[in-house]
C-alpha cells in the first residue's frame, strides 16, 4: 500500500481518533480518578457488540442500539466497579483484566454473537447481517455537504473522521471543564488520598463510580463508533492490547493533560500504521508476515522505554507525575 | 441414562485434571504473588515468562533431543535467568515509579516477549516430542502419558516448593516480606536482597509451569501463557496478594473447581470451553465477598 | 450552647488479638477544649478513628449532640461536623494550597457532577470559597504560599494547612491529633494560640490528643488519660497532674511522669 495513498492515512485518523476517545475514557478514570482500568476494551466490545446485536436480532433502530450498547458498557463498568471500589486499586485492575477477557471469550464462543466469524455471521453462518443499514444515510448526507465544502476530498471515510474528532473535541471541551471545576478537584483529592478526602465530608464511593460510568460512556461511544466504521468486526479487534494502546496514547501525549490526548492520538496513529512501511534494510529482513508481530514488540519497547525515561508523557508536568505513588 | 460409575470414574478424571492443572496455576501463581507481595509489582508479563519456559524446554526437547526432564529443568534455569536479568536492568531501577507504572512496564515486557517468540519461533502450534496418543489405564482413571508425568512433576514440585517455602530460612524470609513488607523492613529484614530471590524462584517456577502446561495441553503457540493470566491473577487473589501458602491452596483449588464444574449431575455440567467463565465468576465473587482470598487476613482500610 | 458535645459510650475495638480500645467512656463538653492524654499505644487515636468513622468499633457507642455517630462511614461524620486532622499531615502534596483548603469548603454545588458543569471556577460560591481560604490563610500567616504545590511545605507548614482545611470544613466538633508533633515552639504556640482562638470566639469544641504535656496544661479546661485501652481517669489538668494512676501509667511506659 502507498505511504502516500491519502485515504490510507484518512483512516489511520479515525482509528487514532477513536483510540483518541478511549484514552480519553482512560483519562477520566485513571489520571482523574486514580482508577486503573485495564480492561477498557471490553467497554467498546460490549457497546459494539449489543448495538449490532439489537440492530440484527431485534431490529431496533440504530440510534437506539446505540445509546442501549453504551448503557450496557456502562452496566458493565458499575458490575465491575461496585465491588472494587472499596478496595485497592490492584482489584480493579485485575477485575478489568479478568473483565475484558471474559467479553471477549464469551464473544467468540457465543453463537449469538456470531462466534469467532463475528458481525458478520450473527444471523447465522449463511446469512450476512449488517446492521449499519441506517448508519449510511447520515454519513453520506455528512458527505455531501462536505463535498460542497472541500470538494473530492470529501468521501465517506473523511466524514467519519471529521464526525469523531469533532465529538472527540467537544468532549475533551467538556471534560476540561468538568476537570477544573470543584468536581474535578475532589475527584484528584481522590486520587491523592482517599482519607482526606473522606475526612472532609467527600463520598469517595459515589465519586468512584461516577469515573466509572464517566469512563464506560466513553469507552462505550468509542466502541460504537468503531463498529459503524469498519462495519464488519469479530472479537478479534478488541484484544486486551488495544486497552495497552490506549495508555500508550496518554503516555505519549501526558498522562496529566487532558489536551495532549489528540496528540498523543496522532502520534500513536502514525507509530503504529507507519511501522507498515517500514520496507527499508534492516526491516526488510522481516516478512510482511511477521511485521505484525514486529509493530506489537516496537509498541511495548515504546512502552517501556516511555515509562522509564519520560514517564510524564512528552507534555506533562513533572512534579504532578501521576503515576507515583 | 447416567451410568453411576461411568459418571463416579468421570468425577474421578476430572479431579485429577483438576489438581493437575491446579497445580500449574498453583506454581505459576505462587510465583506471582511472591513477586506482588515483595516487589508490589502485578507481574502483567508472568503469563509471557511461563510461555517463554515451554519454548525454551521445547527447544531443549525437540531441536536438540535432550530427555524431557532436562528440558523441563532447562526451561526453569532459562527463565529463572531472564526474570532476574529483567529485575536488575529495568524493575530495580525504575522502582520508585510507582505500582501502576512498573505494571504498565510488565505490559510492555510481555508484549516484547510475547512477539518475539511469534518472530523467532513461528505462530504454529508445536508440540513436544511426546506420544500424544496413547492412554495409560490406572485403574481408576486413564491418562494420556503427557499428563501422568505433569501429574508426577506437580506431586513433586508442589510439596517441594511448600517444604522450602515453610523450612528453609530463604523461604520463611519469602514468606514474612512478602506477607507484610513495611513490618519485614522494620524488622531489619533486606527486603531489597530478598527481591533477587524472589525472582529466582517466580522465574524458574513460571519456566516450569509453563512447560507443563504446554505438556498438558499437547500443542501449544506463543500465546499459551497469555491465555492463562487472569486465571494466575485469579490464584493470587484467590490465595491473598502476597500469601505463598494461599496461591499454593487457591491454584489448587481453583483448578478443581473449574474442571469439576464440567461434570454432568452438577446441574448439567458446565461445557468445556465455558471453564474460564467459571474462573472468571469466582474472581467477582471473591472480590465482592472476600478479597483478601482465602488465607489472607482482612485489612482494615 | 452548653452541655455535652460528644459522649463516648464504652467503645471497643480488638486487632488480631490486642485490644486497642477496651471499654473507654468519657464526655466532651461543648466549646470545651479537651485534651486526650495517655502513653504510646493507650488508644487514643484508634478512639479518633472510631469517633470519625475510619474504623468500626465492636462495641460501644458515639454520639455527637445526641445522634449516633458509630455507624456512620468518615464522610457523614465530616458531614455531621465532626472533623478530624490526622496525626501526620495528610495533605494532597500534587494540589496547591490554596487548593487544598478550598477542598475543604462545605456546600459547593459544583461538586455535585450534575452542576460540575455550570458551576465552574467563575461561580458564585467558588469565589465564596476562594475567599475563605484565603481568609484562613491569612489567619494562619501563609497567605504566601497560596498558589505553591503543598508538597514543598514544612512540616510545620503543612501541620498549620492540615488544621486550616479542618477549618474550612465548618466543623462543630474538632479532632486534632498530636497537632504539635514534630513542630517547632514559636510555631507551636502560633497553633495554641489559633486552637485557643476557636474556643473563645467561635464557640467551638476541641478535643485533642497531645503529648506536650505543658502545652495540654494551659489550654486544656478537662483532660481525659487513657491506658491500655481504658480511661484510667477524667477531670481538671490540676487534678490529672496530681493523679497517682496517671504518673504511674507514663512512668510504666515512657519512664518521664508528666510534667
Amino acid at each position: 500500500m502507498d505511504a502516500l495513498n491519502p485515504a490510507f492515512w484518512v483512516f489511520v485518523g479515525v482509528v487514532a481518533g477513536i483510540y483518541g476517545l478511549l484514552a480519553l475514557a482512560l483519562y477520566v478514570q485513571f489520571s482523574m480518578a486514580g482508577l486503573p482500568n485495564f480492561g477498557h476494551v471490553a467497554f467498546m466490545a460490549l457497546a459494539a457488540y449489543t448495538m449490532a446485536l439489537l440492530v440484527i436480532r431485534a431490529d431496533v433502530a440504530l440510534v437506539w442500539a446505540g445509546a442501549l450498547g453504551i448503557a450496557a458498557a456502562v452496566a458493565l463498568g458499575l458490575l465491575l466497579g461496585i465491588p472494587s471500589v472499596r478496595l485497592r486499586a490492584n482489584y480493579l485492575a485485575i477485575a478489568t483484566v479478568a473483565g475484558s477477557e471474559m467479553i471477549r471469550y464469551l464473544s467468540t464462543n457465543l453463537s449469538l454473537t456470531g462466534g469467532a466469524v463475528g458481525s458478520v455471521g450473527m444471523l447465522g453462518p449463511t446469512h450476512f447481517a449488517t446492521y449499519t443499514g441506517s448508519w449510511q444515510p447520515f454519513i453520506e448526507g455528512i458527505t455531501a455537504m462536505l463535498r460542497r465544502v472541500v470538494g473530492g476530498v470529501a468521501t465517506t471515510d473523511f466524514s467519519m473522521f471529521c464526525v469523531v474528532w469533532a465529538t472527540l473535541a467537544l468532549l475533551l471541551v467538556l471534560f476540561r471543564r468538568l476537570e477544573k471545576s470543584p468536581w474535578g478537584r475532589v475527584m484528584k483529592s481522590i486520587r491523592e488520598d482517599e482519607e482526606a478526602a473522606a475526612s472532609l465530608g467527600k463520598n469517595v464511593d459515589a465519586y468512584k463510580l461516577q469515573a466509572l460510568v464517566l469512563g464506560g460512556i466513553l469507552g462505550g461511544l468509542a466502541g460504537v463508533l468503531w463498529a459503524l466504521e469498519i462495519g464488519v468486526f469479530s472479537p478479534d479487534d478488541f484484544q486486551p492490547t488495544l486497552t495497552f494502546y490506549a495508555y500508550l496514547i496518554l503516555i505519549l501525549g501526558g498522562m496529566n493533560r487532558i489536551w495532549a490526548i489528540p496528540i498523543g492520538a496522532v502520534l500513536f496513529g502514525v507509530l503504529y500504521s507507519g511501522t507498515r512501511f517500514l520496507g527499508f534494510f534492516p526491516l526488510s529482513l522481516v516478512d510482511s508476515g511477521e511485521r505484525a508481530y514486529l509493530r506489537l514488540l516496537i509498541v511495548g519497547v515504546v512502552l517501556v522505554v516511555l515509562m522509564a525515561v519520560r514517564p510524564e508523557g512528552m507534555f506533562g508536568k513533572r512534579e504532578e507525575l501521576v503515576l507515583e505513588k | 441414562m447416567v451410568n453411576e460409575s461411568h459418571m463416579g470414574s468421570l468425577l474421578l478424571q476430572l479431579i485429577y485434571n483438576g489438581l493437575v492443572e491446579g497445580a500449574i496455576l498453583a506454581l505459576a501463581g505462587l510465583g506471582a504473588t511472591l513477586v506482588w507481595g515483595i516487589q508490589r509489582v502485578a507481574n502483567f508479563a508472568h503469563g509471557d515468562y511461563m510461555t517463554l519456559g515451554a519454548y525454551v524446554a521445547f527447544l531443549l526437547d525437540v531441536t536438540w533431543s535432550l530427555n524431557l526432564v532436562v528440558a523441563a529443568i532447562g526451561a526453569a534455569v532459562a527463565t529463572a535467568a531472564l526474570a532476574v536479568g529483567l529485575h536488575f536492568v529495568l524493575l530495580r531501577p525504575l522502582r520508585g515509579r510507582g505500582l501502576v507504572a512498573l505494571s504498565l512496564i510488565t505490559v510492555g515486557l510481555g508484549l516484547v516477549l510475547r512477539n518475539a517468540l511469534f518472530m523467532v519461533a513461528g505462530s504454529q502450534p508445536r508440540q513436544y516430542a511426546f506420544n500424544q496418543t496413547a492412554v495409560i489405564d490406572l485403574r481408576f482413571i486413564r491418562v494420556a502419558p503427557a499428563e501422568l508425568w505433569t501429574g508426577v512433576a506437580a506431586l513433586v514440585a508442589v510439596p517441594a516448593i511448600a517444604a522450602m517455602l515453610a523450612w528453609t530460612t530463604l523461604g520463611k524470609t519469602m514468606r514474612a516480606v512478602a506477607d507484610n513488607r513495611d513490618l519485614a523492613e522494620i524488622a531489619g529484614i533486606d527486603t531489597d536482597g530478598i527481591g533477587l530471590y524472589v525472582w529466582i524462584v517466580a522465574g524458574a517456577l513460571a519456566g516450569l509451569g509453563g512447560a507443563m502446561l504446554a505438556l498438558v495441553q499437547g500443542t501449544f503457540d506463543p500465546n499459551l501463557g497469555f491465555n492463562v493470566l487472569f486465571l494466575i491473577l485469579t490464584v493470587v487473589v484467590l490465595g491473598g496478594i502476597g500469601n505463598a501458602f494461599g496461591a499454593l491452596l487457591g491454584g489448587l483449588v481453583l483448578g478443581l473447581v473449574m474442571e469439576v464444574s464440567t461434570w454432568p449431575p452438577l446441574f448439567g455440567g458446565v461445557p468445556t470451553q465455558y471453564q474460564p467463565v467459571v474462573g472468571f465468576v469466582v474472581l467477582i465473587l471473591l472480590l465482592m465477598f472476600r478479597p483478601q482470598g482465602l488465607l489472607g487476613k482482612a485489612r482494615v482500610l | 450552647m452548653t452541655g455535652p458535645a460528644l459522649v463516648v459510650d464504652g467503645i471497643a475495638r480488638r486487632f488480631g488479638g490486642v485490644r486497642a480500645v477496651d471499654g473507654a467512656s468519657f464526655t466532651v463538653q461543648e466549646g470545651s477544649i479537651t485534651g486526650l492524654i495517655g502513653p504510646n499505644g493507650a488508644g487514643k487515636t484508634t478512639a479518633f478513628n472510631i469517633i470519625s468513622g475510619f474504623l468500626r468499633a465492636d462495641a460501644g457507642a458515639v454520639t455527637f449532640r445526641g445522634r449516633r455517630l458509630d455507624s456512620l462511614p468518615p464522610h457523614r461524620v465530616a458531614q455531621a461536623g465532626v472533623v478530624r486532622t490526622f496525626q501526620a499531615p495528610r495533605i494532597l502534596t500534587r494540589m496547591s494550597v490554596l487548593e487544598n483548603l478550598m477542598l475543604g469548603g462545605v456546600n459547593q454545588p459544583g461538586e455535585r457532577l450534575a452542576l460540575a458543569w455550570l458551576h465552574g471556577s467563575a461561580s458564585r460560591r467558588e469565589r465564596e470559597v476562594r475567599a475563605e481560604a484565603l481568609a484562613v490563610l491569612e489567619l494562619l500567616r501563609l497567605t504566601h504560599l497560596a498558589p505553591a504545590y503543598a508538597g514543598t511545605l514544612s512540616g510545620g507548614q503543612r501541620k498549620l494547612l492540615e488544621l486550616g482545611r479542618a477549618l474550612m470544613a465548618a466543623p462543630r466538633v474538632l479532632l486534632l491529633d498530636e497537632p504539635l508533633a514534630g513542630v517547632a515552639p514559636a510555631l507551636a504556640d502560633q497553633l495554641l494560640d489559633h486552637v485557643t482562638m476557636l474556643r473563645n470566639h467561635r464557640g467551638m469544641t476541641i478535643l485533642i490528643i497531645e503529648h506536650d504535656m505543658e502545652a495540654v496544661m494551659s489550654i486544656c479546661d478537662w483532660v481525659v488519660a487513657m491506658d491500655q485501652g481504658r480511661v484510667i481517669a477524667s477531670g481538671t489538668p490540676r487534678q490529672i497532674q496530681a493523679n497517682e494512676q496517671v504518673i504511674a501509667s507514663y512512668l510504666g511506659s515512657a519512664g518521664t511522669a508528666p510534667r
